[in-house]
């Protein structure tokens, strides 16, 4: 077994409880995220030869968790998010609020004055984890663009677009 | 620079994330743009609050010790690992765990400093894994039971004795040899497979260290770290009390109230 040969460092541990936490805001339950990060970390473990010392060993980590996500609901055969990224980034622009986050965030439906945690979860699982992987992780653009795989100017955009989202849903909430 | 451009670095200049050149470009354009002045203000606002108030998650201890439990098997190059965590992971979690304390302690023994309480604390940890070890999937003993029988095996009184609750179960009750005296041992084991010891024994000659004295509400009991278990060393009444475990210091210190008050 050619991966038993390259252990992953044992670093990767000190990392378990943010991983975990983006894993609690993704999966639907904690039992759901405890299996969503123990798969990562099992992964990990078996593709350790392919990380390379010296690079990034916490974005790498982040970014088989999300994979490992995404993998287990296409297995279970269950959208993970109500909204597809690719049609939000369509609908909206950098310019300003637009349908989709007045459909988010719009007084119509009595959401606005959520607390915190309640607008976090409201937002489409492509912004919510951009937000978290800033703003709570303080990873940088590029290596979100990286663990998200997507380009860093679509990362710069749906951050942009979840902070004035959220902005709305907290209108009311105390700062 | 135009709106749409300026309004891809505010994040960025938020973080101090931008290049000086680009920054004040986007200054620049935020200083005569109320709109994206306003956007700025936003991003910093609701990045404040996040970082602030956004609930943290931690992992688990039962989790940690699963992924701790694999990452030791795969450093060891044990065969079949993964299979065994998924079939049973508490088992393999608490077994691997500790095959890799034993192994540190074995090597730790080697060099560790001669003063007896490292000696005392080093014998204390082999003693805690191979009981650990033993325990492992036994069924449970009646505590009351378990306690009248060791009465009788050690000369000195030791109750009354923390017996376990909700969160904790007391699964054994030996007697020990720590440096020559004759202990009581009694090993307790949580929902997670995570073991604890306490070790009694007559307090005579011996001496708490006067240094790293760990506040635990009005207790101040001797703490260290021997081959990554937590030990804490105490006297009360005319007993030495030494408790090692499996557990976090947060809840160590949990553990060591429970077995402190309920004496």
């Amino acid at each position: 077994m050619s991966d038993a040969k390259t252990p992953l460092p044992a670093e990767a541990l000190n990392h378990l409880d943010a991983l975990y936490n983006l894993a609690r805001w993704l999966a639907r339950d904690p039992t759901e995220a405890e299996d969503l990060v123990q798969e990562t970390y099992l992964r990990a473990i078996r593709a350790a030869h392919q990380f390379q010392p010296g690079t990034n060993l916490r974005a790498w980590l982040f970014q088989i968790l999300r994979n490992t996500f995404f993998t287990r609901y296409k297995r279970k055969g269950r959208e993970p998010e109500v909204m597809d990224p690719e049609v939000l980034d369509r609908m909206s622009t950098l310019e300003g609020p637009t349908g989709v986050e007045n459909r988010l965030a719009g007084p119509q439906d009595g959401t606005a004055g959520l607390d915190l945690t309640a607008a976090l979860k409201r937002l489409p699982e492509a912004y919510r984890s951009v937000v978290l992987l800033a703003d709570v992780e303080d990873f940088s653009m590029g290596e979100i663009a990286r663990i998200m795989d997507c380009p860093v100017g679509t990362v710069k955009s749906r951050l942009f677009r979840a902070r004035a989202i959220l902005k709305e849903l907290l209108r009311d909430y105390a700062s | 620079m135009e709106c749409a451009e300026a309004r891809e670095h505010l994040s960025d200049l938020n973080r101090g994330h931008l290049e000086a050149g680009t920054a004040e470009a986007v200054r620049a354009h935020v200083g005569q743009c109320a709109s994206c002045a306003a956007a700025l203000q936003r991003e910093a606002e609701v990045r404040a609050l996040i970082q602030a108030r956004a609930p943290r998650y931690p992992a688990p201890p039962a989790l940690r010790s699963r992924i701790q439990a694999a990452m030791a098997q795969d450093a060891f190059g044990g065969p079949g690992w993964r299979a065994l965590l998924r079939s049973h992971p508490w088992t393999v979690g608490s077994l691997a765990g500790a095959i890799a304390v034993l192994l540190l302690v074995w090597g730790g023994t080697l060099w560790m400093a001669r003063d007896p309480v490292s000696r005392l604390a080093a014998q204390a940890v082999a003693e805690h894994v191979e009981y650990a070890k033993e325990m492992m999937n036994r069924p449970i003993p009646d505590p009351p039971a378990l306690v009248k029988e060791l009465r009788s095996q050690v000369d000195f009184s030791f109750e009354p004795i923390f017996r376990g609750d909700s969160q904790v179960q007391l699964v054994a009750g030996l007697v020990s040899d720590l440096l020559g005296k004759r202990a009581a041992a009694f090993v307790y084991r949580d929902g997670s497979g995570r073991y604890t010891t306490l070790f009694l024994m007559p307090e005579a000659g011996t001496t708490i260290p006067a240094e790293n004295r760990m506040p635990i509400e009005t207790f101040k009991p001797h703490h260290r770290v021997t081959s990554g278990r937590h030990l804490l060393l105490w006297k009360q009444r005319d007993l030495a009390c030494l408790l090692i475990s499996d557990l976090d210091e947060a809840e160590m210190a949990a553990m060591f109230l429970k077995i402190r008050k309920a004496a």
